[in-house]
């Protein structure tokens, strides 16, 4: 772990992370990650790959890229009018990544683990997300980037209604 | 206009040839009845094979709103039985799969085999006189039908046949299975399950609707008026859309209805003998290997898009998957959908369908999503009295016979009629409302 990026840093890019997704800045959320960078919400506790298994998310940037090209599309119907969301990330942290990388999970510096609660309001209903959610994070150049975020709901196995935004 | 009694003449008033009162749709009572005399009658898909491989395996799963389980039993058959204790009607088990040699009630300790025979109770010496473990055995599903490992069921002795049933969709099964290069696919990749509140058989009239793709789906289609590469070696695609109107390819596509209320829609044709990659390539070898060349490319050639067995499932041939409907309420629905795995297949075309599934109908996904926003808006715009009818007239009186496949010719029966009309059409949705008409107008 670079001596420059200490643990406020990590904090604080978490923290950012979070309200970048809550203010809709999804554009420069992806711009976060890694060119092989992915985001990974499985569909199953425990869930060892997103390879040959169902997930509700597995975007690479490709993905993402066309995930948020239609977020902006102005007939996205499950997001008119769009959701409103808050993020509340805690219990952050930090461990040095001691394992190499895998065709699964590229080189990362940092694994940091955290909570949160995300509120979604659309429509006249909320809903709430909570679930653990880990990043593995590389120091490019100083500044961090997110190899992989895997978010494990607490319900990751449930039927869900419609959802459109990252968590 | 309906005068509002459930009696049969009630019933039949609820559907005409091009429309159907919205009750149908928004009545508690009605949908009761549906659970009775539809899902309590007809053939409904309950699990594949593979989900219970070993002795001991079993599935929970709900037939309408009634819990059964599907074992694998010591004899290697697989069971279909009710999920309830006949003790004191517990549920015997909660979790979704898992192996148990032994179903054992957590009330009091009733103890059954996965066919469902009661083994023994505790404390027997205070059993009523004339207790015999045989008169407890678990109720089992009255009939099940096995095709090509795929496992249905009815609730109720009688009825039509299993194998008239399913033979007008024999094929369509077998346009995803026969792509295994032994001919066997498994349901172990996962499950996605989505919910929405509205009623089933928007589900249902949706997965034939090619109308609604270009408009619904508007925010997927790309530059090139292509929703996505959908397979493995094909970049292309089918167009949806031209500019802003609906493609003209898109327009020639087909639906068909054959009875029971079963139908699909065809697939728009594509560049099959461009289609390449490595990973295809050594798929192709495969399938080519263990059936022939000429054989393989006719199955390489899809046919079918979505096809529907009414009423509870479907199988989806190009983003390869099986849906399961389950109603849970007038206005509330699940729906399992299941990635299907070709064994034999290379891991990574396995691979690129199951991702490919997540990005079209997982609840996350680019496609379905847009689809629950539509089930959900209509059932909302559906408790307007103002419009008691809603139209499913397109295409009526333009629908044609054409000749039925060799398949249905051979099953014991009278063989159905197929009709085919352009997919843009509603022609399946008339076709699941004479269905729907003729399990619910009988008493």
């Amino acid at each position: 772990m670079s001596a420059a990026i200490d643990r406020s840093a990590i904090e604080a890019f978490v923290f950012a992370e979070a309200r970048l997704l809550d203010e809709r800045r999804f554009r420069e959320w992806m711009a976060l990650y890694t060119e092989d960078g992915a985001y990974w919400v499985p569909a199953a506790a425990d869930q060892t790959t997103p390879f040959g298994q169902a997930s509700l998310f597995y975007d690479d940037l490709e993905l993402m890229r066309t995930r948020i090209d239609r977020l902006e599309h102005p007939l996205i119907h499950v997001q008119t009018p769009p959701s409103r969301t808050v993020h509340v990330v805690g219990n952050i942290e930090v461990e040095a990544v001691s394992a190499g990388p895998t065709p699964e999970l590229p080189a990362s510096d940092m694994l940091v683990h955290s909570s949160f609660v995300m509120v979604e309001y659309r429509l006249d209903q909320q809903r709430m997300f909570a679930g653990r959610q880990r990043h593995w994070l590389r120091d490019v150049e100083g500044a961090l980037r997110i190899v992989r975020k895997r978010v494990d709901l607490v319900n990751s196995e449930a039927a869900f209604e419609a959802i459109a935004v990252p968590f | 206009m309906p005068d509002g009694s459930l009696n049969s003449r009630g019933i039949e008033a609820l559907v005409e040839p091009g429309r159907v009162h919205r009750r149908v749709y928004t009545d508690p009572e009605i949908f009761e009845l549906e659970m009775e005399r539809l899902f309590g009658r007809a053939w409904l898909f309950v699990g594949h094979a593979t989900q219970v491989p070993k002795p001991g395996d079993f599935i929970t799963t709900d037939l309408g709103r009634q819990p059964v389980l599907m074992t694998r039993h010591h004899d290697g058959s697989v069971r279909v039985v009710l999920n309830r204790c006949t003790h004191r009607g517990v549920k015997l088990v909660a979790e979704r799969q898992g192996n148990r040699p032994r179903l054992v009630c957590l009330y009091h300790g009733w103890t059954f085999d996965p066919d469902g025979t009661l083994l023994r109770v505790p404390v027997d010496e205070g059993c009523a006189p004339g207790f015999r473990l045989c008169d407890f055995n678990l109720a089992k599903a009255p009939r099940i039908g096995v095709y090509r490992g795929f496992v249905f069921a009815s609730l109720s002795p009688t009825g039509i046949a299993f194998d008239d049933w399913i033979a007008p969709m024999r094929e369509n099964i077998d346009d995803i299975v026969d792509r295994a290069p032994g001919g066997e696919i498994a349901l172990d990749a996962g499950m996605h399950r989505y919910i929405f509140r509205g009623n089933w058989k928007m589900q249902t009239e949706n997965l034939v609707d090619s109308y609604h793709v270009p408009f619904s789906h508007a925010s997927t289609v790309n530059r090139k008026g292509v929703q996505f590469s959908r397979r493995e070696g094909d970049d292309e695609g089918a167009k949806v859309v031209d500019g802003q109107r609906t493609a003209s390819q898109w327009k020639q596509r087909r639906s068909y209805a054959v009875g029971y209320g079963h139908g699909w829609t065809s697939n728009t044709e594509l560049n099959e003998s461009g289609r390449s990659s490595a990973v295809y390539d050594e798929y192709r070898h495969a399938l080519i290997s263990s059936v022939g060349a000429e054989r393989a490319e006719k199955i390489l050639t899809p046919r079918m898009h979505n096809s529907l067995l009414y009423p509870n499932a479907s199988f989806m041939g190009l983003n390869m998957h099986i849906r399961v409907i389950k109603p849970l309420a007038v206005d509330l629905t699940e729906v399992n959908i299941y990635p299907v795995r070709l064994i034999g297949a290379p891991e990574a075309m396995n691979a690129r369908n199951t991702r490919l599934l997540n990005v079209t109908h997982a609840a996350a996904s680019f496609v379905q999503s847009d689809d629950l926003e539509a089930f959900g808006r209509a059932q909302t715009g559906l408790r307007s009295r103002q419009t008691e009818w809603v139209d499913i007239s397109r295409g009526l009186g333009r629908e044609e016979p054409v000749d039925a496949p060799e398949s249905i010719a051979t099953a014991a029966g009278t063989p159905p009629t197929v009709m085919r009309a352009m997919a843009t059409d509603e022609l399946v949705v008339r076709g699941q409302f004479r269905a729907w008409l003729d399990y619910m107008r009988v008493a």
